[in-house]
């Protein structure tokens, strides 16, 4: 205990680890903050006067909009939103909202657009997948959306997943768990707050890196290894404190950074958005039955499990290299490979190495949180894995292995 | 307690730094000389348990190194002839992190580290950053480290590189005083330092070691090889193009005092000089620079 307190007073005194993580904490409040900077609304107020409003006003004038609209998403709240949305657009004899006067978009269509979204998705044509306008959707039939959402994941994961039948069958029973009618709140369904974590959760993990890359190759470049290696615990013992130490800080580092992120930003929109149903964020045909309080957490958690995973490798590649510039520089490679790959292999090779990858559960495009919003699957003959769960199995592996690796790594590191 | 290095060699992709060198390391202060790249610091890698021989094995008691493990590390300390050092620490903060991984108790580690920083006097800077510290005082803080276990093996390699005189002294009674029941390698190119404390030297050439024994033993080599001589000035570059001049001091009247080595008297006047230890090294290194007095 007494080293292990020793070290992690040692890599908390460094410079580089306090100013990084004083960052962290600064972007995880500015992070939260930022989703709210983008709601903006228009309105003309009850003396004909034009207003203009932005940030949390905006927000909490759309929210005034759709009082009646947020809680949960009945068959007959969908049909009434389609019903005004069809109503305005013959009302001024135009087929696209693109074609109306200027305000009446915002007062008379916008309060309806979370609640109708999913409508194209369930009303796609089962063959081409080609969506209808809204406009084309049968009012009468917009009450049976939810047995049409039930229809339609079936021929769009027969799209999505031709040649796996065990991955149809296994995103059709995830559906059909799926609790409905979906819960929706205006600050719910915002996926910005989403984005936004990640792109923080993917800060923090750059950081981590940052910090945790000189771990043990410092000591190589300077020397200090030499003498550390010749100490009676100086060699598996201190490897694995070392190790525990990187992880705590990296660890506690993100979970504290996560929480400061959700609890902010739950606080500015109002906690009662976290029940909104992932449907209502990303499609209506997502396969997760979790809201989105749920999916923060996930997403937090699988952040954790990544960054752990992460730290893990960047320890082991740290171990391996005898130069600090050396090691930094290619464990910051190692975060921004899932982008590399996503771009470079769009195809089932890419989904594997992503998911496989230890970086791979926070990439930028090819993330847990957008995996959680797609529809793909690792498939192996009849064994399908949903690629969120994919990502947590291959961190959760990697994590002892390349612990292990990294304690061998350094314990029987000598210049051979 | 005996250290017995056994036919040990270690070759480099294109060079042998070390070529069967059998040692047998007892109790008392050892001095390992030899220019550099003669393989010294090599030898102490190995024999720290940081760098793997070739060939041939190093036994402590009897059992080799590799075999003994932490039980090695645990009366083992070491300084290396490059100090690395967490230049976030302080200088406390670094021994104390140094005293627990070599297992030392809480309560140890103070009285300890107080000691050694009492005798090695760091007590005034124990609280400044290692970073800040001078070349010298870093160089004492590695001794100190290297001390913290009271070791039964301490390998030192250059402990005395930034020292100023008096440290140098300091360090050397210090030493002196621990070797009694300890053994101590030390490599330095000083070789003053080891020439009063050492017990015995090695000294080492091209990756060999050619001569072992006491300081008495070892200047015996150049006994008859030691002149000194007047010389007037102005002769001077004249004889240090000719003569292996390893030490000179003005005398007034255009008159130069010049000690060298040779196998013969080179100038008329020139008497035998007792030897010493730096001879022996100037000898067997001649390409290393003469010193100049006064």
């Amino acid at each position: 205990m007494r080293i292990l307190k020793l070290e992690l007073k040692r890599i908390l005194t460094t410079r580089t680890t306090w100013i990084l993580l004083g960052i962290a904490l600064i972007l995880s409040v500015c992070m939260a903050y930022i989703p709210t900077t983008f709601y903006a609304s228009e309105y003309t107020d009850e003396n004909g006067n034009q207003v203009r409003l932005s940030g949390l006003k905006a927000f909490q004038y759309q929210k005034s909009q759709k009082a009646g609209l947020e809680g949960e998403v009945t068959p007959k709240k969908v049909r009434d939103a389609l019903e005004a949305y069809q109503n305005c657009l013959n009302e001024y004899g135009v087929k696209d909202t693109y074609d109306l006067p200027e305000g009446v978009y915002g007062e008379r269509i916008a309060p309806y657009t979370s609640l109708i979204h999913g409508l194209k998705e369930a009303f796609a044509d089962p063959k081409t997948g080609m969506a209808p306008s809204l406009m084309e959707i049968d009012l009468e039939k917009a009450e049976d959306f939810y047995s049409k959402c039930d229809e339609r994941i079936v021929t769009l994961m027969e799209a999505e997943q031709r040649d796996h039948p065990a991955a149809q069958e296994k995103a059709v029973s995830m559906y059909h768990k799926v609790e409905k009618p979906f819960t929706f709140y205006l600050a719910g369904s915002d996926s910005n707050r989403m984005d936004y974590q990640l792109l923080l959760s993917f800060m923090i993990l750059l950081f981590c890196t940052v910090i945790a890359a000189p771990v043990f190759s410092s000591e190589y470049q300077t020397g200090a290894d030499d003498i550390l290696r010749c100490t009676k615990h100086g060699r598996g013992r201190l490897g694995m404190l070392k190790i525990i130490s990187a992880m705590c800080i990296c660890g506690t580092a993100f979970a504290l950074c996560s929480a400061v992120y959700i609890i902010i930003s739950n606080c500015l929109f109002g906690w009662e958005a976290v029940k909104t149903s992932i449907q209502m964020i990303f499609s209506a045909m997502n396969l997760a039955d979790i809201n989105m309080g749920q999916l923060q957490t996930a997403t937090a958690l699988a952040g954790l499990l990544c960054v752990l995973a992460s730290v893990s490798l960047t320890l082991f590649l740290s171990s391996r290299t005898k130069n600090m510039v050396m090691s930094i520089a290619v464990s910051l490679l190692f975060c921004f490979l899932p982008v590399i790959i996503y771009v470079a292999m769009p195809n089932d090779l890419g989904t594997w190495l992503n998911c496989i990858i230890p970086t791979g559960g926070l990439g930028m495009q090819s993330s847990f949180l957008y995996a959680m919003a797609d529809f793909e699957f690792l498939n192996v003959g009849d064994f399908a894995l949903w690629t969120p769960d994919a990502y947590l199995f291959f961190e959760a592996v990697a994590i002892p292995l390349l612990i292990g690796l990294t304690i061998h790594s350094y314990s029987t590191h000598k210049i051979k | 307690m005996e250290l017995y290095v056994n036919n040990v060699s270690k070759q480099f992709k294109d060079k042998r730094a070390v070529d069967h060198v059998t040692l047998n390391i007892t109790p008392g202060v050892w001095g390992l000389l030899g220019a550099n790249g003669a393989g010294k610091t090599t030898l102490m890698r190995m024999i720290a348990g940081i760098m793997k021989p070739t060939s041939g094995r190093i036994e402590y008691d009897g059992i080799p190194i590799d075999r003994l493990k932490d039980e090695y590390r645990d009366i083992f300390g070491y300084l290396p002839q490059e100090f690395g050092f967490y230049p976030e620490f302080t200088v406390k903060n670094y021994l104390e992190y140094v005293s627990a991984l070599k297992g030392l108790t809480a309560k140890e580690s103070r009285r300890r580290i107080s000691d050694l920083l009492e005798q090695l006097t760091l007590t005034n800077v124990c609280n400044k950053k290692i970073a800040k510290l001078s070349g010298g005082m870093k160089r004492r803080v590695g001794i100190a480290q290297a001390l913290l276990n009271d070791p039964e093996v301490l390998i030192l390699d250059e402990p005395t590189s930034g020292l100023d005189p008096a440290e140098r002294v300091r360090f050397r009674n210090l030493l002196s005083e621990f070797a009694r029941d300890h053994i101590v390698l030390i490599s330095t190119h000083i070789v003053p330092d080891v020439e009063y404390i050492a017990t015995r030297n090695a000294v080492m050439k091209d990756g060999r070691l050619i001569s072992t024994g006491t300081t008495e033993e070892l200047v015996k080599l150049v006994d008859g090889k030691v002149w000194s001589a007047m010389i007037p000035t102005k002769y001077l570059p004249e004889y240090e193009q000719k003569l292996r001049i390893v030490n000179l001091r003005n005398e007034g009247d255009d008159q130069v005092s010049i000690r060298y080595l040779s196998e013969r008297p080179r100038t008329e006047d020139s008497v035998p000089a007792v030897p010493r230890l730096e001879d022996l090294y100037l000898w067997l290194f001649p390409q290393d620079t003469l010193e100049r007095e006064g």
